[in-house]
């Protein structure tokens, strides 16, 4: 493993929690820089951003479109590669990997719950919900299984097949697949952006209850302040670097930091 | 419109890569059916014109008179079997009045021999004739030296002198039936303008040796010039009261030639034409899937559209404008390829043996037109069936979330395949218990079957395949399968080409082996003898009658039978009538006899091959050239002398001779004393290697080489098939590439979540071997049964039992998972190199 940068990250800004002993990180970019394409077009998505996402919290990144904040957690989960600057997956420094690494990393450390495409139409609630165990060659263990299965309340509806599921179901089946691996650390892409007010409540108070009960740490990225209100962090991202960052947010006060961007 | 043209040009610019093989799999189609239809327009063009051309001047012929009609079978005899003419005819002719030039034929077996060796191809048969002193009535012209004069001294056609590399002045010799004869090359001739007559090699001699080389005692038929002046109606009328004799109008005549010359090219055609035709259904059924998963790729897109007021017939347009293009490009580059690749075609059959065209290809616009209409017309349809569909569907639903086709299968749309297969099965059913070839008919209702059930079948197979899968391939097994099920439409489509091209396969290596099998099996249960000694050509003997009695005096040889072949009529009908020792073959060649006794073949009597005991007692006629021989059925065989010509009747070797005169022996069966083979074989090589137009085989070898023909006619098919599979593979990779864009998210989300780029990969492998195993099994079975049948009606005599090659059958299934796979490559290797990201946000 790479050297470890100093034991205290402080963020620039804000000086907060997030800024609190890297040893506590689940997830941590330094000196994270995104450019897509060339130099003259180039379009800057992440711009010298240090941050780390503390262990067992539900932290909620926000920001307006195209503030970076997709490509902040697309870059902290390994999916894509910063032009400079590291990331790291606890104490695993993912600069260092190879692609055949970095998805043994993703199968046995990560867990990913994305807005669509969140499931294989042609493997069952269950199979589904063990995928990244089987694809590893493990099997969950039962009591796990029977955890996250009863925590999302899927109990009924393991043999169903994805088309068989309503789209809170099948969320909630994507969120017990992030969850089954015991995973370091979840990224959340949006996760409530395809469902009903009632469904994505409900996935939220989920996710809530996995950090609370089971100390999983969860990041999550989202443009609604309902859902970031379920969050113990929100950090607020605009053009590439950190805004700002809350702790106990609620909906109101997110909504003026929102405000306050000026969108 | 121009709007219209413009997008859609855009729009196959913007696919190029998926189009680029759409393209080539009508190219290929395309192709392949210009270069039958010009291989064929040319063979039959080529050997017509030749014949017309070298029969111009003569305005008619003298034959005699018919006796039996071709048979049909494989091995039969070609041409109509007449009566020998009277010796004297020519001058007979000559006198008629109003005839200008009367010139004899003598046609008869002459093959050319260079250093010991024979000259010529297995195809062509070899032929010995005069040469006709009128200009006006010779087919053949001299291309240098001069016509042969004296006792030997012989002209040959150009195709031998170019095959041997002779020219005048060099000293050959020539094999004919009365034994070989030293001959000197004095000129090169061609038939007309063609370097031989169509399907012959053809030694010419001079009017004072043909009838001792080709020992007949009279002319096979009379050129005829009618003078100017006469009224050749009259003349002909004339001519016609000549006894013993038949006229025949040169018009006529040249047809009759034509006709014989290209009809065993018509048996090709077909078999060409049928291949053609699959290949072309193969293209179909892959530009209509590339068609219908471009068109459900833009469903989103043309609802859109429709919502925002384009009609119909705008969105139906464009599709059919842009299937037009590329259906057009395509069959103008296979039109290009086509007759540039009757070269290759001409090569591939070749292989079997077969030598049929000289000169230049006929390019027919009938030719260029069919294929053109059927390249652009087929993809136009299988582009408009999709597109249409897409049309109607109501713009709401298309711009929904879901694009993928539903996962249901049709109940009624299998039901209805149900039925068609049932009709099938039926009627090969009915044909085979009442042998009745009209019902045969019904079977073709399988591939329409095929294509209703087929959603159906994929399915179930997926179904039935995934817990295996599961168990084999873990979790990417029941990806895999599970991928089958989840778009049976497509699925089945892809794999209708790979079953129809297995089912071909299946079905011409079932004929072949039969047909092996049939020819193969006397041989190889009756053969006792150590050793056989065959002709040069499997169409004429060509061993010298001397070589049995020189082979019986060799020290060590316990016994020699000879067998020899000639032509007779039976019931109006050309067969092969065999002369043989009665006592002396049995004890080498197990004739397997069921009722009589051979024995009695000495007193005149003939053994019929069957399996009714009961002919024994009867009286069979044989009508030859010159007699007709009446003879008491003294034995029933079950079992002939194997071969591709082997006869149907034996009658002593001295009732032939009387009745046919002296013959070359077709084989002879050689059996050595007991332990002593090895050098008493060298003894018999020896000696046959110093007699042309024979080869020793021991028993193994003669064993293993009857049914060669059919060996060389399977090198062939299997060119054809290379082709075939070939075009469907294209069709596989195509579809999977399609497939594979369509799932993109779901691949993404895989990567996601851990699966490695090898998973990838093995789940896109597996899901196409498991589909090319599924078609390719279906396609077995199907053409096993169907093609049992259809031979079990079909074959006759000729074909008795059908013989199913399993072991090739499972190598076919193998080398089609395999090839299956491998066309699977290349787009499973590009998806997996695509980042992650690219693959989940592709299509949102």
């Amino acid at each position: 493993m790479s050297a470890r940068p100093g034991s205290t990250v402080v963020d620039r800004q804000s000086g907060s929690a997030l800024s609190a002993n890297a040893d506590d990180a689940a997830a941590m970019l330094v000196g994270a820089v995104k450019r897509f394409g060339s130099d003259r077009s180039a379009v800057v998505a992440l711009d010298d951003v240090t941050i780390a996402f503390p262990a067992g919290k539900f932290t909620a990144v926000m920001g307006p479109s195209g503030s970076g904040k997709s490509t902040m957690m697309h870059c902290a989960a390994g999916l894509d590669q910063l032009t400079s600057g590291r990331a790291f997956v606890g104490n695993t420094d993912l600069s260092t990997l190879n692609d055949r690494e970095l998805t043994r990393l993703r199968r046995e450390r990560i867990g990913f719950v994305f807005q669509a495409f969140n499931l294989v139409a042609t493997l069952t609630a269950e199979e589904n919900i063990c995928l990244p165990m089987t694809l590893s060659g493990r099997r969950p263990s039962v009591a796990v299984l029977d955890q996250v299965v009863s925590l999302l309340r899927l109990g009924d509806r393991l043999h169903h097949r994805p088309t068989e599921l309503s789209g809170g179901q099948q969320q909630r089946v994507a969120v017990a697949r992030a969850l089954v691996a015991q995973p370091q650390v979840v990224f959340a892409d949006e996760p409530t952006g395809n469902l009903d007010t009632r469904s994505g409540q409900e996935i939220l108070g989920f996710l809530r209850s996995a950090v609370d009960l089971h100390h999983q740490s969860i990041v999550m990225v989202t443009h609604d302040p309902n859902a970031a209100a379920w969050a113990d962090h929100v950090v607020f991202v605009v053009d590439g670097r950190v805004h700002d960052v809350m702790d106990h947010p609620s909906v109101d006060s997110v909504i003026d930091v929102m405000k306050g961007l000026g969108r | 419109m121009s709007q219209m043209m413009r997008s859609a040009a855009r729009s196959v610019l913007a696919s190029r890569g998926r189009f680029v093989l759409t393209g080539t799999a009508i190219m290929l189609s395309v192709a392949f059916l210009v270069a039958t239809l010009v291989l064929s327009d040319s063979m039959r063009g080529r050997a017509a014109g030749d014949i017309a051309e070298a029969l111009a001047g003569t305005d008619a012929v003298v034959q005699g008179v018919v006796l039996g009609e071709p048979g049909g079978g494989p091995g039969d005899p070609e041409r109509s079997v007449r009566r020998s003419l009277d010796p004297d005819i020519t001058e007979r002719v000559a006198t008629v009045d109003g005839v200008d030039g009367a010139a004899a034929q003598w046609v008869g077996f002459a093959k050319l021999v260079v250093d010991g060796s024979s000259v010529g191809t297995g195809t062509a048969s070899d032929v010995g004739r005069n040469w006709v002193t009128d200009p006006a009535l010779n087919p053949f012209r001299l291309t240098s030296g001069r016509p042969p004069t004296a006792v030997g001294e012989i002209v040959i056609d150009r195709s031998l002198a170019g095959d041997a590399g002779l020219a005048p002045g060099d000293v050959v010799q020539v094999l004919t039936t009365t034994g070989m004869h030293d001959a000197t090359i004095t000129g090169v001739a061609t038939f007309a303008s063609a370097d031989a007559a169509p399907l012959q090699r053809t030694v010419l001699l001079p009017d004072g040796a043909v009838s001792a080389w080709l020992d007949t005692a009279a002319p096979t038929e009379v050129l005829v010039d009618v003078a100017e002046a006469a009224d050749r109606a009259e003349v002909l009328g004339r001519l016609s009261a000549l006894t013993d004799a038949e006229v025949i109008d040169g018009s006529d005549h040249i047809r009759t030639m034509q006709d014989a010359a290209t009809s065993p090219l018509q048996f090709l055609t077909v078999f060409l034409l049928a291949f053609a035709v699959v290949a072309v259904l193969i293209g179909v059924t892959i530009i209509f899937n590339t068609f219908a998963l471009t068109v459900a790729r833009r469903r989103r897109e043309s609802g859109l559209l429709r919502a925002i007021g384009a009609e119909r017939r705008q969105l139906l347009g464009g599709v059919v404008i842009e299937a037009a293009l590329v259906g057009t490009i395509a069959t103008l580059a296979g039109l290009v390829c086509g007759v540039a690749g009757v070269g290759a075609l001409r090569w591939l059959v070749g292989l079997a043996g077969i030598t049929l065209l000289t000169g230049p290809s006929i390019v027919s616009t009938t030719s260029i037109a069919v294929a053109a209409a059927v390249g652009i017309g087929a993809t136009i349809l299988s582009a408009w069936i999709p597109a249409r569909r897409a049309a109607a569907t109501p713009p709401i639903e298309a711009l929904r979330e879901s694009a993928a086709e539903p996962r249901v299968v049709s109940p009624a749309r299998t039901a209805s395949g149900l039925v068609l297969a049932a009709a099938a099965i039926a009627g090969a059913a009915v044909a085979v218990v009442r042998s009745s070839a009209t019902w045969v008919v019904f079977v073709a209702a399988i591939v329409p079957a095929l294509v209703l059930c087929g959603p159906a079948i994929v399915t179930a197979a997926a179904r039935g395949s995934a817990r295996v899968a599961r168990r084999a391939a873990g979790v990417s097994g029941s990806i895999a399968a599970g991928n089958l099920a989840a778009s049976p439409r497509r699925s089945a489509s892809t794999a209708l080409a790979l079953m129809l091209g297995t089912a071909m396969v299946t079905m011409f290596a079932i004929l072949a082996s039969s047909l092996t099998s049939a020819v193969g099996t006397d041989v190889r249960k009756g053969l006792q003898a150590d050793l056989v000694v065959t002709s040069a050509t499997a169409d004429f003997p060509t061993v010298d009658p001397t070589l049995a009695g020189r082979i019986g005096a060799l020290p060590d040889v316990d016994a020699v039978a000879a067998l020899s072949i000639a032509e007779g009529i039976v019931a109006g009908k050309a067969e092969a009538i065999g002369g043989i020792d009665p006592t002396a073959l049995p004890t080498m060649f197990d004739l397997a006899p069921i009722a009589g006794d051979l024995a009695d073949l000495r007193e005149g009597g003939v053994a019929v091959v069957g399996d009714d005991p009961r002919l024994l007692g009867g009286t069979l006629e044989i009508g030859f050239e010159g007699s007709t021989l009446e003879a008491p059925i003294a034995a029933v065989v079950a079992r002939s002398t194997g071969g591709f010509e082997a006869p149907l009747y034996f009658v002593d070797r001295a009732t032939l001779d009387a009745s046919v005169g002296r013959l070359l022996d077709a084989t002879l069966f050689v059996d050595l004393a007991d332990g002593v083979v090895a050098d008493a074989e060298e003894d018999v090589r020896a000696l046959v290697r110093a007699t042309p137009g024979s080869f020793l085989e021991t028993r193994a070898e003669h064993v293993a080489n009857s049914g060669s023909e059919i060996a060389a006619f399977r090198n062939f098919i299997d060119g054809m098939l290379l082709l075939a599979s070939f075009i469907a593979l294209l069709g596989v990779a195509n579809t999977t590439a399609l497939a594979i864009n369509e799932r993109s998210g779901e691949l993404g989300l895989l990567r996601a979540v851990g699966a490695t780029r090898r998973e990838l990969r093995r789940i896109v492998r597996l899901e196409v071997a498991l589909l090319s195993f599924v078609a390719a099994s279906i396609g077995i079975a199907v053409a096993v049964g169907f093609g049992w049948a259809l031979i079990d009606v079909t074959g006759g005599t000729e074909i008795p039992s059908v013989v199913v090659p399993w072991s090739r059958l499972a190598v076919t299934l193998v080398v089609a998972v395999v090839a299956g796979v491998v066309a699977a490559a290349w787009p499973a290797f590009r998806v997996s190199r695509v980042p992650v990201l690219e693959l989940v946000g592709r299509d949102r």
